[in-house]
């Protein structure tokens, strides 16, 4: 009997549990046996994205979404329909497909044997069906099997577990706050990915707060150093492990050129959230009277005016749903949002090689585009270094550089677990704590 | 021009800029859209086609000789390339993936591929 099947009155035992929510013991980052828990437990049981619907826009577009050993085909069916599929021949267990690409004649065909599928999974061809005994091909037991798939803001949701509950529930309520911030149609600007040496929570957990900002990302302070105020950010945590960060209302007028360089830094630190065109456009309100005294009611109305004549579906928001702008949305159990004006960043994090001290990163910049000018199908633009200048900004590379110092620190002899700052790091103590209730079942 | 008693995806009032392609020895010729590969526009107007892998261009059966309009051809992309690179060598015209090739521009575009013919009911894919 393996770890992971050990359990002690009903509930599954689990070597490093979290004790309360103001630590976390740091096996949990490299423990062999509380990896394979993970794989077992949580990755094969929880909603995860699988690809942006930009990925396979058309009718008989796939490609395949890997989660530790699982391999999983997402099919367009029809313009409607979307399927994921577990990659593997009914035959000999072949990986049918590999990457992603383009069904032609709508068939998945065995690399092997030649075996074909329809793009819905049922058997359409067994090249030399006379030599195997009919017990062999029931149409039942040849078919692919089908995962379960749901689409939700502009992606492809699989979940493994075919008892798992439906996702709309499972992305409540943070789901909810994304919705009106025009999040579903957005397409990618950019995306890339880095492969981390780090444990996938790890990874994720430089970016459940905002609290590194003054330190890791000091440029944003915008020269205030250790004055920059640490609880600018609110911070909310939810059920199924989710959480957010979003900006506090603030009485600090800004100038329009502190505003602009704000922007600027963004811009050129990271090609995301904010777009040469936003700085564009609040370069426009510089030396305007009625920007001078407070810049951003300014420059967010002239946004509007502009993404009105471009023909840019920037949604009307109340006030607090502005504040998400520049903050952040997780969604249990790897995937991020960070939402401002008609743009967002979006993080998607797996582990990687079945290594608890690898995981690979993904990074989307994401934007409204103008009516009609949607791009294409979207593709990986690469793998890319971690300190690769020339595809990653800045802001990530300050992010990405404490990540492996982080990993390896948690080794040390005198190191026994994090210390969570409760107001602004519980949405870490959230994460782990959805893990276990995952491990626990 | 297609032969007579030869079925044709668009019908006899075609447009002057369509873009076709003939294949011999079946003598029939197709009408072919824009970004979509020979193949699929044989499919699509119920000519059978060999092939085994549907289009990944891994297997190359179904690889085609180009006979005429070569230069209507959309280039050949690596994957292509490396497939046809592995193909048995034989002389005459260049060959072509007809999974990879599409019609760039108005014309046609005479292939020969032996196996080209009716598609029977029992042999089309149902998706």
């Amino acid at each position: 009997m393996t770890v992971t099947d050990q359990r002690l009155n009903g509930r599954r035992v689990n070597p490093f549990p979290m004790q309360d929510r103001l630590s976390v013991p740091r096996e949990r980052y490299y423990d062999r046996d509380f990896f394979e828990l993970e794989k077992k437990h949580l990755w094969r049981h929880t909603w995860q994205m699988a690809c942006r619907l930009e990925e396979i826009p058309e009718v008989g577009d796939f490609t395949e979404y890997i989660i530790c050993d699982q391999s999983i085909l997402v099919v367009r069916q029809s313009e409607e329909r979307i399927r994921g599929f577990f990659n593997a021949c009914r035959h000999r267990a072949t990986e049918l497909l590999k990457g992603s690409g383009s069904l032609l004649g709508g068939q998945i065909v065995c690399p092997f044997h030649g075996w074909r599928w329809n793009s819905d999974g049922s058997n359409s061809f067994v090249y030399g069906s006379e030599a195997f005994e009919a017990e062999c091909l029931k149409p039942d037991d040849i078919k692919l099997e089908e995962c379960q798939s749901a689409v939700w803001g502009g992606c492809v949701w699989i979940n493994l577990d075919p008892d798992a509950p439906p996702l709309a529930e499972m992305l409540a309520p943070a789901a909810a706050i994304l919705e009106p911030l025009g999040f579903a149609d957005m397409k990618v600007w950019w995306w890339k990915e880095v492969v981390l040496n780090v444990n996938w929570k790890l990874a994720m957990e430089a970016f459940l707060e905002g609290y590194h900002t003054m330190r890791t990302h000091s440029q944003l302070t915008m020269g205030a150093g250790e004055e920059w105020p640490a609880g600018s950010l609110g911070y909310e945590t939810f059920e199924h492990g989710h959480s957010r960060f979003f900006s506090k209302p603030s009485d600090q007028p800004m100038s329009p050129d502190m505003f602009i360089a704000f922007a600027r830094v963004l811009w050129e630190g990271q090609d995301a959230m904010t777009l040469e065109r936003d700085v564009r456009v609040f370069e426009g309100i510089r030396n305007r009277p009625d920007a001078q005294a407070n810049a951003a009611p300014v420059a967010i109305a002239a946004l509007y005016e502009y993404a009105a004549g471009a023909g840019i579906p920037l949604p009307q928001l109340t006030p607090e749903q502005m504040g998400q702008w520049g903050g952040e949305i997780f969604l249990f159990p790897n995937f991020f949002v960070l939402p401002q004006y008609g743009n967002a960043l979006s993080y998607r994090c797996r582990p990687f090689e079945d290594n608890p001290e690898k995981c690979r990163f993904e990074v989307w910049s994401l934007t409204l585009y103008p009516e009609g000018e949607e791009p294409g199908r979207a593709t990986l633009k690469g793998r890319f270094a971690q300190d690769d200048e020339e595809n990653w900004g800045l802001i990530p590379r300050q992010d990405f550089s404490n990540m492996e110092r982080q990993q390896r620190g948690l080794h040390s002899d005198s190191f026994g677990h994090m210390r969570l700052a409760t107001e602004w790091e519980g949405a870490i103590a959230n994460l782990h704590h959805e893990v276990d209730r995952y491990i626990a079942r | 021009m297609a032969a007579p008693g030869h079925p044709t995806a668009s019908g006899p009032a075609e447009p002057v800029a369509a873009r076709r392609v003939r294949v011999e020895p079946a003598a029939v010729t197709f009408a072919i859209e824009p970004q979509e590969s020979v193949i699929a526009a044989a499919w699509r107007a119920g000519f059978q086609w060999p092939t085994t892998c549907w289009g990944q261009a891994e297997c190359g059966v179904c690889a085609m000789e180009v006979l005429e309009g070569v230069e209507l051809l959309s280039p050949v992309g690596p994957a292509e390339a490396r497939r046809l690179r592995a193909l048995p060598r034989r002389d005459g015209a260049g060959r072509r993936l007809a999974c990879q090739a599409q019609v760039v521009g108005p014309g046609t575009v005479t292939v020969r591929k032996p196996g080209v013919r009716t598609r029977s009911a029992e042999s089309s894919p149902s998706a």
